[in-house]
C-alpha cells in the first residue's frame, strides 16, 4: 500500500502533471473554453427561458354593454395578467383573430348579463383560451377563475343572497356562506423566478458537458498528432499517463464551479443559503463523471471533429432527462426511472436543495452516492478503454 | 447549371460513403426529435403533497379526498415526526396542506376558514400549476358545498386547438425547427470547412466552375437532404405526437423550402469561414442549437425574452419558421397571418448566402 502511494507520486509522475499544465498554459483556446461557453449558457439560459405569464393578450365581446361586464373586464386587466388587445362587434370576428395567432384569450360575455346578475342568477360568461402552448394556457386558466372567484367573493359579500322563510314571510335573513380561503406560500423562491431554477440546474449539466469536451479534445489531440507513441516510449506507466492528463483537467474544471456560482449570484442573484463544501464535493464528482463521458468518447474517435459529432449523440439525452430545464414530473411516466442513472439529475438535485433550501448532507447523501457510483463507473470504464488502446 | 447539379451529385455520393456523417444526417435527427417532443414538457402531474390534517373531521377528510382525486396531486404520508416544512425541505413532497382545527366547525356554521398551503416554489412554473391547481380544487368544494346558492358568475373556459393541452402539440413543431436549423447546417458547415482544412478547395479553383455555381451545388445537395430530413421527421411527428398538417398545406410547404435553404445557408457561411472543421462544429452549435432553442420561443413565448436578447431573437430563422409550423400543425391556420415571414426568411438566407459567397471568393488565396 505504502509502496503504491509512493510510487504514484513519484517524481515522474509529477513530471508528466508539470508537462500537462505547460501545454494547457500555451492552448490559450483552452482557457477560453473553460470560461466563455459557461457563462454565456447560464446567462441564455437564465434570461431565456421565462415562463412568465403577464399581459396576455385578450380579446372582448361585449355584447350586454353594462357596468355589470364593464366590472367583470376591469376585474380581470388589474392584475396586469390581461391586458384587452381589442373589442369585437361580433364572435366571429374575435374568432378570427384567435385563429390567426394574435390573442391569447378571447372572453364574450352575453346580453343578458346584468339581467342575469341583477335577478340573482348565475350569469355566465365565454373564456375561449389559445391553448397551443399548453402551460400558458394551463396558468391563464387559473388566473382567469381565482380573478372571477374574487369577484364573486366580493359581490356575495356585498349582496348577501337572501332566504325567504315561508313562516316569516315579513323577513329575509342572510344566508350563510361556508368558504374555504386558501393562503399559498411560496418556499424558496417567493418570487418565482424561473432563473433560479434554472440556473442552479444548469451548473450540473454545465460541468459534465465542459468536462467531456476538455477531457475529449485532450485525449484525441495525442492521439491525432500521434504524440501519444512518444509518451510510451516513457518508462511511464499507462495509469500514470492518464491520470497525470486527467489532474490538471480536473484542477481548472473545478475552477468553472466558482466561476459559474459567481455568475449565477450576479447575473440573477441566486441565493447560496447551504454548506459549500458539500456543494463543492458534488461539483467535483460531476466534473469527473463528464472528464470519464469525454475519455470515454475519446477512445472511440478517430479525431476532433469525431469526437465531437459522437458527444451530439451523448450530451443532448443526458441534458434533456436530467430535470434541469423542464420538471421530470412532467415526462411521460416509463420516462421518469431512466432519469435516474443520469448523473446531471443528482446533481441538479443537490445543487437546487443546497442554493435554494440549504438542505444539508444527510439528507442529500443517496445523491451524492448515485452520482459516486456513475463517476466510479464512468472512469473505470473509460481508464480501462484507454489502457487497452496504449497497449 | 449542368455544373451545380454535378457539384451536388458529387456531395451527395460523398456523404453517402461517410457512415458517421449519415447517421448523423438522417438518424439523429429523427431521435432528437422523439426524444425532445417527449422529453420536454410542462404539464406535471402526480405531484407529491403531504397534508396536515389538525381537524380530522369528515368534512377535512372530504377535502382531502378532492386532493386526491385531481391529477396534478398525489398525496404522500407525513411521517408523524415530521413539520410539513420538513418534508419540503428534504424533497419528500413539493407541497403541504395544512387544514387548521375547526375546519369542520366553522364550514357548518357558515363561517370563512383559511387553508395553508406550502408550495416549493425552486421550480417557479411548476409552483404556478400548483398554485393553479390547489386554488381551483378548493373552490369546487366550496361551490358544491353551497349548491344552494347561484354563483354570481361562472366563466366557461374552453381551450382552443388543443383541449387536451398535450404539451408535445406545442413542444414539437418548435423541436421540428429546431433539429432543421442543427444538423442540415452542421453537414454544410463541415463539408465546407473540410475543403478548407484539407486544401482540396484548391482543386476546385483548378476547375472551370465559379464560386457562384460551386456554392449553389453544395447547397443545393443539404437542402436536398435537409428536405428528407424534413419529410422524415414529418412521418416522426404524425405517428408519435398525432401531428399533421391542417388547413392550407402551401404555407408551410413554402416556409420549409426557403427555411432550409436558410438554415444550410447559415451552415455553408460558418463552414467558409471557419477552416477547421472542430471550430465550425462548435460555432453551428452555439448559433444553430443553442440560439434556435433558446430564442426562438421554442418553449416558452418570445414575448418573454428580455432587452438585449430580444434584438438577436428577430435574427433568428427558427423563431420565423416555429410561427409557420404550429399555424400549420396545431391552429390549422392559412396566409393570413404568416404572410410576411417567407419575406423574412428569404431575406436571412440571403444574407447568409452572399457572405459565403464573397468569402468562398477569397478562399483560394487563405489556403
Amino acid at each position: 500500500m505504502k509502496e503504491l502511494f509512493y510510487k504514484f507520486l513519484s517524481l515522474r509522475w509529477f513530471a508528466l502533471i508539470r508537462k500537462e499544465f505547460n501545454q494547457i498554459k500555451r492552448n490559450k483556446r483552452l482557457v477560453i473554453m473553460l470560461i466563455i461557453p459557461p457563462t454565456m449558457n447560464i446567462i441564455l439560459f437564465g434570461f431565456a427561458l421565462n415562463p412568465t405569464v403577464t399581459n396576455l393578450q385578450l380579446g372582448v365581446v361585449d355584447e350586454n354593454q353594462s357596468v355589470e361586464s364593464r366590472e367583470l373586464i376591469s376585474a380581470l386587466t388589474e392584475s396586469q395578467s390581461f391586458q384587452v388587445a381589442k373589442y369585437y362587434l361580433s364572435d366571429n370576428e374575435l374568432n378570427d383573430d384567435l385563429t390567426a395567432g394574435n390573442l391569447d384569450a378571447g372572453l364574450i360575455i352575453p346580453n343578458d348579463f346584468a339581467k342575469k346578475r341583477l335577478r340573482g342568477e348565475t350569469a355566465e360568461v365565454q373564456l375561449i383560451v389559445d391553448a397551443v402552448n399548453s402551460n400558458t394556457a394551463t396558468i391563464v386558466g387559473g388566473y382567469a377563475s381565482r380573478i372571477i372567484n374574487n369577484l364573486n367573493q366580493q359581490i356575495l359579500r356585498a349582496n348577501p343572497p337572501k332566504v325567504s322563510l315561508q313562516t316569516f314571510a315579513v323577513e329575509q335573513i342572510p344566508r350563510k356562506l361556508p368558504n374555504i380561503t386558501p393562503h399559498v406560500a411560496l418556499l424558496y423562491n417567493p418570487g418565482l423566478k424561473n432563473s433560479w431554477f434554472i440556473v442552479s440546474g444548469l451548473i450540473g449539466a454545465l460541468l459534465v458537458i465542459q468536462g467531456s469536451i476538455v477531457a475529449a479534445a485532450s485525449m484525441v489531440k495525442e492521439k491525432e498528432v500521434g504524440t501519444i507513441e512518444q509518451l510510451l516510449m516513457t518508462p511511464a506507466e499507462a495509469i500514470e499517463i492518464i491520470t497525470a492528463k486527467i489532474a490538471p483537467i480536473f484542477f481548472l474544471l473545478t475552477m468553472d464551479i466558482f466561476l459559474a456560482l459567481f455568475v449565477a449570484k450576479i447575473a440573477f442573484g441566486v441565493p447560496f443559503l447551504g454548506l459549500f463544501v458539500i456543494f463543492l464535493l458534488g461539483g467535483c464528482l460531476c466534473v469527473l463523471s463528464g472528464i470519464g463521458i469525454g475519455t470515454l468518447i475519446a477512445t472511440l474517435a478517430k479525431s476532433q471533429q469525431q469526437a465531437q459529432l459522437i458527444s451530439f449523440f451523448v450530451m443532448p439525452p443526458l441534458v434533456l432527462l436530467s430535470g434541469v430545464t423542464t420538471p421530470i414530473e412532467a415526462m411521460p411516466k416509463w420516462l421518469q426511472p431512466v432519469t435516474n442513472v443520469n448523473p446531471i439529475r443528482h446533481f441538479g438535485i443537490i445543487s437546487r436543495s443546497i442554493m435554494l433550501k440549504g438542505t444539508d448532507f444527510s439528507i442529500l447523501y443517496p445523491n451524492f452516492l448515485a452520482l459516486a457510483t456513475f463517476c466510479i463507473i464512468v472512469v473505470s470504464i473509460s481508464m480501462w478503454r484507454f489502457r487497452k488502446q496504449l497497449q | 447549371m449542368r455544373r451545380i447539379i454535378a457539384q451536388a451529385r458529387k456531395e451527395l455520393t460523398q456523404v453517402g460513403r461517410d457512415k458517421l456523417t449519415l447517421t448523423l444526417a438522417l438518424f439523429l435527427p429523427l431521435v432528437l426529435l422523439a426524444l425532445m417532443g417527449t422529453a420536454i414538457s410542462l404539464s406535471v402531474t402526480d405531484l407529491p403533497i403531504v397534508v396536515q390534517d389538525l381537524d380530522n373531521s369528515p368534512e377535512s377528510r372530504r377535502y382531502i379526498e378532492a386532493f386526491r382525486n385531481s391529477l396534478t396531486f398525489r398525496i404522500v404520508e407525513l411521517p408523524t415526526d415530521e413539520q410539513p416544512e420538513e418534508s419540503l425541505l428534504d424533497n419528500h413532497a413539493r407541497g403541504a396542506i395544512i387544514i387548521p382545527e375547526h375546519f369542520g366547525r366553522d364550514l357548518e356554521r357558515g363561517m370563512n376558514t383559511e387553508v395553508q398551503f406550502l408550495v416549493d416554489a425552486s421550480d417557479a412554473n411548476t409552483a404556478n400549476i400548483m398554485r393553479g391547481a390547489s386554488t381551483a380544487i378548493t373552490l369546487n368544494f366550496v361551490k358544491n358545498m353551497r349548491s344552494a346558492i347561484a354563483v354570481p358568475i361562472k366563466a366557461d373556459v374552453r381551450m382552443w386547438y388543443n383541449p387536451g393541452r398535450e404539451s408535445s402539440t406545442y413542444i414539437a413543431p418548435g423541436m421540428l425547427a429546431v433539429g432543421l436549423s442543427l444538423f442540415p447546417p452542421l453537414l454544410a458547415a463541415l463539408a465546407m470547412s473540410r475543403e478548407g482544412e484539407q486544401k482540396t478547395i484548391l482543386q476546385v479553383y483548378v476547375s472551370s466552375i465559379s464560386a457562384r455555381e460551386y456554392l449553389l451545388g453544395k447547397i443545393g445537395a443539404y437542402w436536398l437532404i435537409a428536405v428528407g430530413e424534413w419529410v422524415l421527421s414529418m412521418i416522426l411527428a404524425y405517428f408519435l405526437f398525432g401531428l399533421s398538417i391542417k388547413g392550407d398545406p402551401t404555407p408551410f410547404v413554402v416556409c420549409t423550402g426557403i427555411y432550409l435553404f436558410t438554415t444550410v445557408s447559415f451552415g455553408a457561411m460558418v463552414g467558409v469561414a471557419i477552416p477547421n472543421q472542430a471550430a465550425a462544429i462548435q460555432a453551428v452549435q452555439i448559433a444553430g442549437f443553442l440560439f434556435s432553442y433558446l430564442l426562438s420561443g421554442s418553449i416558452f413565448p418570445v414575448s418573454n425574452i428580455p432587452f438585449p436578447f430580444s434584438i438577436i431573437s428577430r435574427i433568428i430563422p427558427a423563431r420565423y419558421y416555429i410561427v409557420v409550423a404550429r399555424d400549420a400543425l396545431v391552429r390549422s391556420g392559412d396566409w393570413s397571418g404568416v404572410w410576411h415571414i417567407p419575406l423574412i426568411l428569404l431575406g436571412i438566407g440571403m444574407f447568409f448566402f452572399m457572405v459565403a459567397w464573397r468569402n468562398t471568393r477569397k478562399m483560394q488565396v487563405n489556403a
